[in-house]
């Protein structure tokens, strides 16, 4: 494929996902059943005990920052910590964000700001250098303020280990996801809840009321749809050309077999 | 849309609907409030020790007793009216007025808040045995509240012996860490021993040559091993310290290589810490050269570029704007570097720490690339995705991996040095051709190498033709010819019109110059469009040509990739007549040295209009190696550790969630 | 318009004129042959480089509110009695003494930062170990089962024992296979949720904007 189709392709699959994004909008998404995404069960619970306890909820962007390639990161993760800062927002203790790319520093004051107009709660999204030094930095922080739990959605590698570590020997409960496959190898050996791939980008329109935060993830449920079943169509056709025994009606039927499966799982929600 | 949302305000219209699980039909499409999954059962508590439990509940906490459908202690503290409001504390009737502004009235904002029975429920903590203050961890805010709750409702002061009990901060030590610390002693224990004592010689060594099936990091080995006196090589440094311990032994070879053939490492990076950080390993190189005043030089031997911020958009510029980079040192003064594109160095080499950053190269520098290769290296954890870019990118070649692969690279290296330095020896000091023995033990001529540095990447006119045997020089810089030659020189270029067989590169591609006839074969060079190579001989079915390259090896092309021709000598030496005329006022010199590059010692020519001292062995051989074999060792003995450890850990805890679920079955 | 109408608008342009100019921009082929489609495509590419060159300073620059933040915060803490602060503070300005005094040295990062983040990653070795043996605790399910078989089958096939061949193949067979499989789809939806994110971003449709 050369650059130019590749531009091409581009420029239609953009084109989809805005048409997609504006489509799912309009219709506010309310029909839309939302993915229930099991790492988020416990979060409102710590809410809670964030707010009768008087601890901070520790918010990390990790290395997520503005102007990277993992700019989109550090946005879904900013709506997402908006979600839970508002939920928050009675507690004494202003939640903590931390972040190693500056670039992310205002998107994590913007979280603050929004719930928490007093004093000192600014000065609360706090940068570390990136990679070991912000574990480290984190892991001292955990000490300090003992957060009631640590949400730590955005860009970690292998360091995540060094967190989560330090947060499980202190008995502050976790959840965690990266963009990266390091950190995110690290998040699902670690963490006590866990979202995976994708889900980093679903987490806000599920923990949102907003129609337009449902808007998102309905179309990355709709594109996820699409790829898997490209994906296995592609497949099957490949394994028809090896396998002489695998012929049309045979794919046809491993089809039909694998929509049913799908159909009943929508069906089970 | 672009209003801010009021949660406050939002209220469900489906409020009456009947329970999920009760929808009949298409009822099921109908709008559903979006709700948090609820509350699940007891929480895992922290594994903290246990808090004896208050002797008396305070006031408040009896009080409340009865009411439970107000779990929160903003609930509490709205409904509990008894005493004077201006009697508590300015926290707490904050919280009360948050509270009541909060509740009124209850049931609509419980209707507004969606989520307000999972956010609201009561806490779990409420039902531990011992009251809501043991159960939570208690922080100092916490423990100042708890002094101030007591004193709101009258409980025994600190004084009271009955309190003083009360241990509020975790231990020093707990009974639950004694794992941990067993574990990781056995782990630090395992990984030193081979430091202590040469028994633990567990696990084989890396080999002494890459293995026959790996090409990639053979042909990495092979291109750096033919560069030529003044060739450029950008070498990327994207390892912070963090990566040192394992990437520095690969970073530091690498630029021993380079140098040792007098070719010019330029450096970059992306991280302003591994700028810094490539500074400390020349140092370690100048510090291992044995003799004074021969160390590296920054504007001279190497060039350290500035920093490239912004990431993927630091490495787009410099594929995009590579003439403006290397204008610039890292210290802000110009480097008097010259480039068109990124296409006029030979090499560009790059180590990675991180798999994103192997992405970043391979996705914003490689594209822009046309026919210098991307040489790979990288560390363990990065291996996984960076492998998957050099298997399926052309313009990726090799990927050397961690201190394994190091190993493997530093034997080789010194294998072909140290051969170098006992054949020249042995040729004797009556030798006509340079000695590098010899050279070693005169001080270089220091104007030859002050001329050298500032030669542009663009071939000067003058470009100078190659000897009998190579092919014509398209990208390699050559420095200006200025000094008088006082070496002695083999005259070559006597054009002739005898006529010879020779191959044009017709692929518009990089085609592979490769050490047998077939595609399995280990890469020794590349060519590019236009290349001509005299032919030596062809396979038996003629799809491939034995062909002579300018280092004085063979190898082999494919037929399909390349054109034959008959040429006469001089044109093929001078690209026409025109060229051969001018060639005869220039004196050519090539100097002759010896290299087991390829397993095999061959003499090895370099051309150059000027003298060249030599290749540097000190650089390759006075390397401090001590520590690597016990190294080598830690990592083996460390990483079986390490899986016993996670073996027996996980067994166990396989066990007991098994004899728990049994144990919750049985009592089912 | 407000203040957010506004700067919705700035995103849409400038994420707009990006997206184009990186698109169309340095691609003549795009434009036919004919005579000045090389100059066209040249000058579409002007906007997005410039755009960019920009953001880099903005990155770049950003380190110094980074180092801003990280001395506010600090200072801040210090007054509260925190030990760890002063270290960090002092550390701060010995350094910026001794880079002032002894221009261009690199031996504190040798002698303190290499040693100091290399005992990290030596940190972070056992924590990954210790971490890896722990997994069962959290999830002792098929998936906790599998994650630790990989685990130990890549760690058992990068050991150099003659007598582990067989699983170094298997090993070999689980990356480049089913390990490549995962990591692709794991990265797919990555990829996936980025547009989403992106496009929503560009058309200044994120909360960011709503001010």
């Amino acid at each position: 494929m050369d650059d130019t189709t590749l531009q091409v392709y581009s420029v239609v699959f953009v084109a989809i996902t805005v048409v997609l994004v504006y489509t799912a909008r309009y219709f506010q998404a309310r029909r839309w059943r939302q993915r229930q995404l099991d790492g988020m069960k416990r979060i409102p619970q710590w809410i809670t005990q964030s707010i009768e306890s008087s601890r901070p909820l520790h918010l990390s962007f990790g290395n997520a920052g503005v102007g990277g390639d993992n700019t989109p990161v550090a946005l879904a993760e900013a709506e997402f910590f908006h979600q839970v800062v508002r939920r928050a927002e009675s507690c004494d203790m202003s939640p903590v964000v931390s972040l190693s790319a500056p670039t992310s520093l205002p998107l994590g004051q913007d979280v603050l700001r929004r719930a928490w107009l007093k004093g000192g709660a600014l000065s609360r999204a706090q940068w570390y250098p990136p990679d070991l030094a912000y574990a480290s930095a984190i892991s001292a922080l955990m000490a300090d303020d003992e957060p009631a739990a640590h949400i730590m959605a955005g860009s970690f590698g292998a360091e995540l280990a060094l967190m989560l570590d330090s947060a499980a020997r202190r008995g502050q409960p976790s959840l965690a996801v990266s963009d990266r496959l390091d950190g995110q190898a690290v998040a699902f050996a670690q963490a006590d809840h866990v979202l995976i791939g994708e889900e980093l980008f679903a987490a806000p329109g599920s923990s949102s009321q907003d129609g337009g935060g449902h808007g998102d993830a309905a179309v990355l449920d709709v594109w996820r749809a699409l790829i898997i079943s490209g994906a296995t169509i592609l497949l099957m056709l490949e394994f028809s050309k090896r396998l002489p025994l695998l012929s049309w009606p045979l794919v046809a039927i491993g089809v039909a077999i694998l929509l049913l499966l799908g159909i009943f799982t929508v069906w089970r929600r | 849309m672009s209003e801010e949302f009021n949660w406050l305000d939002y209220a469900e219209p489906d409020e009456e609907a009947p329970a999920p699980s009760a929808r009949p039909g298409l009822r099921r499409f109908l709008p559903r409030r979006p709700t948090l999954p609820s509350l699940p059962g007891r929480p895992r508590l922290p594994s903290l020790p246990s808090i004896p439990s208050l002797p008396r509940l305070p006031r408040l906490r009896r009080r409340a007793q009865p009411a439970l459908d107000k779990p929160s202690a903003a609930d509490l503290l709205s409904v509990h009216e008894e005493r004077p409001l201006d009697e508590l504390d300015d926290r707490l009737q904050s919280l009360r007025e948050r509270a009541v502004a909060s509740s009124q009235p209850e049931a609509e904002a419980r209707q507004a808040l969606y989520d307000v029975d999972e956010l609201l429920a009561a806490p779990e903590i409420l039902r531990k045995p011992g009251g809501v203050i043991s159960a939570a961890a208690l922080s100092k805010a916490q423990r100042q509240q708890v002094e101030l709750l007591k004193d709101i409702v009258g409980a025994p002061q600190a004084g009271d012996a009955s309190v003083s009990r009360i241990r509020l901060s975790p231990p020093l030590f707990s009974l639950s860490a004694i794992p941990r610390i067993i574990g990781t002693a056995v782990l630090l224990l395992m990984a030193s021993l081979p430091f202590v004592s040469s028994d633990f010689a567990e696990g084989e060594l890396p080999p002494s040559e890459f293995h026959e099936d790996r090409h990639g990091p053979t042909t990495l080995y092979n291109l750096l091993d033919n560069l030529t006196p003044a060739d450029y090589v950008l070498v990327a440094f994207e390892y912070g310290p963090t990566a040192a311990g394992e990437l520095d032994a690969i970073a530091e070879l690498f630029l021993r290589h380079i140098v040792a053939q007098r070719a010019v490492p330029l450096i970059v990076s992306s991280n302003p810490i591994a700028i810094a950080h490539a500074q400390n390993i020349i140092s370690r190189v100048n510090r291992s050269v044995a003799f004074s005043g021969e160390s590296l030089r920054h504007g001279r031997d190497y060039f350290i570029l500035r920093y490239l911020p912004g990431g993927p958009l630091g490495l787009r510029e410099l594929s995009e704007n590579f003439a403006d980079v290397a204008r610039v040192s890292y210290k802000g003064t110009l480097t008097g570097l010259q480039f068109d594109s990124l296409d006029d160095v030979t090499y560009v080499v790059m180590i990675a720490e991180r798999a994103e950053d192997m992405r970043n190269w391979a996705e914003q520098v490689a594209p822009q690339l046309d026919r210098t290769p991307l040489l790979a290296a990288s560390g363990y954890a990065a291996a996984p995705l960076a492998q998957v870019y050099a298997d399926s990118m052309d313009e990726i070649v090799g990927l050397v991996v961690g201190y394994r692969d190091a190993y493997t690279y530093a034997e080789m290296l010194e294998a072909n040095f140290a051969e170098l330095l006992r054949d020249a020896s042995e040729l004797g000091s009556g030798s006509a051709e340079a000695s590098p023995a010899k050279i070693d033990e005169q001080p270089r001529n220091e104007a030859a190498q002050a001329e050298r540095p500032l030669a542009t990447a663009v071939p000067p006119a003058s470009a100078i033709p190659p000897p009998a045997v190579a092919p014509l020089p398209t990208t390699t810089p050559r420095p200006p010819n200025t000094e008088t030659p006082t070496e002695t020189a083999l005259p070559t270029a006597t054009a002739t019109q005898q006529m010879i067989s020779v191959v044009e590169v017709t692929s518009p591609r990089q085609v592979r110059i490769r050490r047998g006839p077939t595609t399995a074969d280990d890469i020794l060079q590349l060519a590019q469009a236009g290349d001509m190579f005299q032919i030596i001989a062809t396979n038996g079915d003629g799809s491939w040509y034995n062909i002579a390259l300018s280092n004085g090896l063979d190898g082999w092309i494919a037929g399909i990739l390349v054109e034959e021709k008959a040429l006469s000598m001089a044109e093929f030496l001078g690209g026409g007549g025109e060229a051969s005329a001018r060639l005869s006022d220039e004196r050519v010199y090539l100097r002759r040295e010896w290299s087991l590059s390829l397993g095999k010692n061959r003499p090895r020519y370099y051309q150059s209009n000027a003298p060249i001292t030599g290749d540097i062995p000190e650089y390759v051989l006075m390397r401090d190696r001590s520590a690597e074999v016990p190294r080598l060792r830690a990592m083996t003995l460390g990483t079986l550790t390490t899986v016993v450890t996670i073996a027996l850990g996980n067994v166990i805890f396989a066990l007991s969630a098994l004899r728990r679920r049994q144990r919750n079955g049985e009592r089912k | 318009m407000g203040r957010a109408g506004l700067a919705g608008i700035v995103a849409f342009a400038v994420g707009l004129t990006t997206v184009l100019s990186l698109l169309l921009g340095n691609n003549p082929a795009l434009f036919g042959d004919q005579p000045g489609s090389e100059e066209l495509a040249r000058r579409l590419a002007l906007p997005g480089d410039v755009l960019l060159r920009l953001l880099v300073i903005v990155i770049a620059l950003s380190i110094v509110i980074g180092i801003v933040n990280l001395l506010y915060i600090h200072i801040g803490r210090l007054t509260r009695g925190k030990f760890y602060s002063a270290v960090l503070l002092a550390s701060f300005a010995f350094t910026i003494f001794w880079l002032t005094v002894n221009r261009g040295d690199t031996s504190l990062l040798e002698a303190v930062q290499v040693p100091i983040e290399s005992a990290l990653a030596a940190l972070l070795f056992l924590s990954l170990a210790l971490g890896g043996a722990r997994v069962m605790q959290k999830r002792a399910d098929i998936w906790g089962l599998l994650f630790v078989a990989v685990v130990l089958s890549v760690l058992l096939g990068s050991l150099p024992l003659a007598e582990l061949a067989p699983v170094r193949a298997f090993s070999a067979w689980l990356l480049a296979v089913p390990v490549s499989a995962g990591a692709r789809a794991i990265l797919l939806g990555i990829a996936l949720g980025t547009i989403v994110v992106g496009v929503r971003a560009v058309l200044g449709l994120d909360r960011s904007y709503r001010g």
